[in-house]
């Protein structure tokens, strides 16, 4: 798998960037290094870095998925409520999980079969199941959940750690063999570059689209009980807005949001970019609107230096023919 | 044997008098060196910025050498950005943290991991509902004499011939707004107000924009109304200037809980005679001093400790009535504002 230049480049600067960080912050805070923090970091952020992992095979495929931070409330939600009306835990769980597939499955029937854009379809998603999940606890908090359910969110595991931090390592490894090592990812790339063609040589270009909506909503479903477990407590307001979050994390890993390019290498240093960045902030207790605006310049940033990069390269070559 | 009886009676007398023993006001010792950290619901609001103001006030008093930290996150990220802040504080090891809640028990996790590396825990404004990780709860006022405080400035303004008047709150689910609108109705029933007549509740948000076109909404709706009781800080703001454009202040009054800095110009123009608040910059002060106690060791987080928090005299931890679990410092009073203090307060 061979990929042009000028991304290559744009992982090797987001490596730059991340040992940049890194330093920063051993130079700054004594307690970076520690591994409670470092757990720390990780867990500060892991349902947004997991759903990040799918959003990278969405986007690469020219599509976005809004609807995923509503689908974690949504599913996190659906086990509270569940859980409370007397359901058994584990069953609650796999009835959330479904909720998700299901939502997923809605938005990839519309945007596959029915042809609508994904941004319109999503968005719709985003404030639907946003009001599924509001009025399935109104405005109450759920908790009293199973001590075994809560720790595994909150308490170490495997060794220092949490069962959320496994499940990423693990699906991050899943995802860059499906993405980069089999069928399925070369045809999330050819769809992403060109649909049409794609359609044309046989490609079931519906069924690809609506099995990974299907796995967006499934994976965020599973991101959100993961986020009810380390918070211990559900409300009708969980993970509002992270859908930002996660497709900014996956914009600056290098992904074209016209679909088509991208790789999941770049994404995981995007995550660490990130990631660190943020710790470190807070260690300098550097928080709130500063906070945002680093994360925000440096998305600004991501976006634009690949992009005049491109056109100052296109005028070159222009200039010598 | 009777020797043996009368020395464990002895003994358990002592058991008995040592807590009281303890429970003699402690001194709060300045000079100590302590990491500590003020954390708003989210930053960017006046009342929070009083409470910092509040709390420097007391870091000052106590000669607290390291510098307090006011660390926030931004409203869009209020539940994520608390459970952060929360952490990275226990990950560097403070002294104490100063938490107004505003991720419910959702803190939880959070607060229990810094309780748990010794580090005191101490809410202001908002408490943790469930009281778990949580040292001690330093509560504003009442919720039952925000009501009567309501009933009273009510009272006041429409005077002994009554009227009919109405309540715009914030959203119809906020826990402190319906307590004290509920403490307000159980007030109501005393004779002395028998002829102030509730008309109807609305709800506006805490959105500017909604609160002015709820306010002006009640106007149509109630032909006989007087007054306009908003016991939110931006629906009082709302209301009292949806009243002056539309040039009722001589018929429709507004009241209720609204910040002196913001409802000034309504006070001296007669919109809105008669406010109240408690002191955002006591809350601060308050809470400094008591997470200061507790993070030196001069008080414990137990009902009965009482210690001297400067300027603002003695305070005792009792158990918090209002919630199941949990300890509380009751600050109050209220401060009432009317022409002849609001200028003063407003600076």
């Amino acid at each position: 798998m061979t990929l042009p230049p000028f991304l290559r480049r744009w992982e090797t600067l987001l490596l730059a960037m991340l040992v940049l960080i890194a330093g920063a912050n051993m130079a700054a805070t004594p307690f970076y290094l520690g591994v409670g923090n470092i757990v720390n970091l990780f867990q500060l952020e892991i349902e947004k870095i997991i759903v990040a992992l799918m959003m990278t095979l969405i986007i690469i495929n020219g599509e976005i998925d809004l609807s995923v931070a509503s689908v974690m409330g949504l599913a996190a939600c659906v086990a509270a409520y569940l859980f409370h009306a007397g359901w058994p835990m584990p069953v609650a769980l796999l009835a959330a999980l479904a909720s998700g597939a299901l939502a997923g499955a809605i938005n990839g029937f519309w945007t596959a079969y029915v042809g609508l854009p994904s941004l319109a379809v999503t968005l719709a998603g985003l404030i639907g199941y946003r009001g599924i999940a509001r009025i399935l606890v109104e405005d109450r908090a759920y908790g009293g959940f199973p001590d075994w359910f809560n720790a595994l969110g909150q308490q170490p595991q495997f060794g220092p750690l949490t069962v959320s931090i496994v499940i990423f390592v693990v699906m991050f490894a899943i995802m860059a063999v499906v993405l980069h090592r089999s069928i399925l990812g070369r045809l999330v790339y050819v769809m992403g570059n060109n649909l049409q063609a794609a359609r044309y040589s046989g490609v079931r270009v519906k069924r690809v689209k609506l099995l990974l909506f299907i796995a967006s909503g499934a994976i965020a479903a599973l991101a959100g009980l993961l986020y009810a477990a380390r918070l211990g407590s559900v409300r009708g307001d969980m993970a509002v807005g992270f859908e930002l979050d996660i497709i900014t994390i996956v914009l600056l890993g290098g992904v074209s949001i016209f679909g088509g390019s991208g790789n999941l290498l770049g994404v995981g240093l995007s995550i660490l970019v990130i990631l660190n960045l943020r710790n470190g902030m807070g260690l300098a207790d550097i928080t709130g609107n500063t906070q945002t605006s680093v994360i925000g310049a440096l998305l600004i940033l991501s976006v634009l230096l690949p992009n005049m990069a491109q056109a100052v390269h296109t005028k070159w070559k222009g200039r010598e023919t | 044997m009777k020797k043996l009886l009368l020395a464990s009676a002895a003994a358990a007398l002592i058991g008995v008098l040592a807590p009281h023993a303890a429970m003699a006001q402690a001194t709060v010792k300045p000079g100590s060196a302590v990491d500590m950290v003020l954390l708003p619901k989210f930053l960017g609001i006046a009342v929070f910025d009083q409470a910092h103001n509040g709390a420097e006030e007391a870091a000052k008093e106590l000669k607290n050498s390291k510098k307090l930290q006011y660390l926030g996150p931004t409203p869009e990220n209020s539940v994520a950005g608390q459970i952060e802040i929360v952490t990275n504080a226990a990950t560097q090891g403070v002294g104490a943290i100063m938490i107004s809640n505003n991720s419910g028990d959702q803190i939880v996790p959070a607060a229990k991991a810094a309780h748990a590396k010794g580090i005191k825990v101490v809410t202001w404004d908002s408490p943790i509902p469930s009281a778990e990780g949580e040292d001690v709860f330093v509560a504003q006022v009442d919720f039952a004499e925000t009501g009567k405080v309501m009933a009273d400035m009510a009272l006041s303004i429409l005077g002994a011939e009554g009227g009919s008047f109405a309540v715009l709150s914030a959203s119809p689910d906020a826990a402190n707004q319906n307590a004290w609108i509920a403490a307000m109705q159980t007030a109501l029933k005393e004779p002395k107000y028998a002829k102030l007549k509730l008309a109807g509740i609305v709800y506006g948000n805490d959105q500017s924009e909604t609160s002015y076109n709820q306010a002006l909404a009640l106007v149509d709706k109630y032909k006989d109304l007087k007054l306009i009781m908003a016991p939110t800080t931006v629906g009082i703001v709302s209301a009292a200037k949806a009243m002056q454009d539309e040039n009722l202040c001589g018929k429709i009054k507004v009241s209720g809980l609204g910040l002196p800095s913001e409802m000034l110009a309504y006070t001296k123009n007669g919109c809105a005679p008669q406010f109240a608040l408690w002191s955002f910059v006591d809350l601060g002060y308050l809470s400094y001093y008591t997470a200061y106690a507790l993070a030196t060791g001069a008080i414990k987080a137990e009902a009965g400790q009482s210690f001297k928090a400067g300027r603002m005299g003695t305070y005792t931890i009792t158990k918090d009535p209002t919630r199941k679990e949990g300890l509380r410092i009751l600050m109050g009073p209220f401060s009432k504002y009317d022409i002849n203090n609001v200028e003063a307060a407003a600076k």
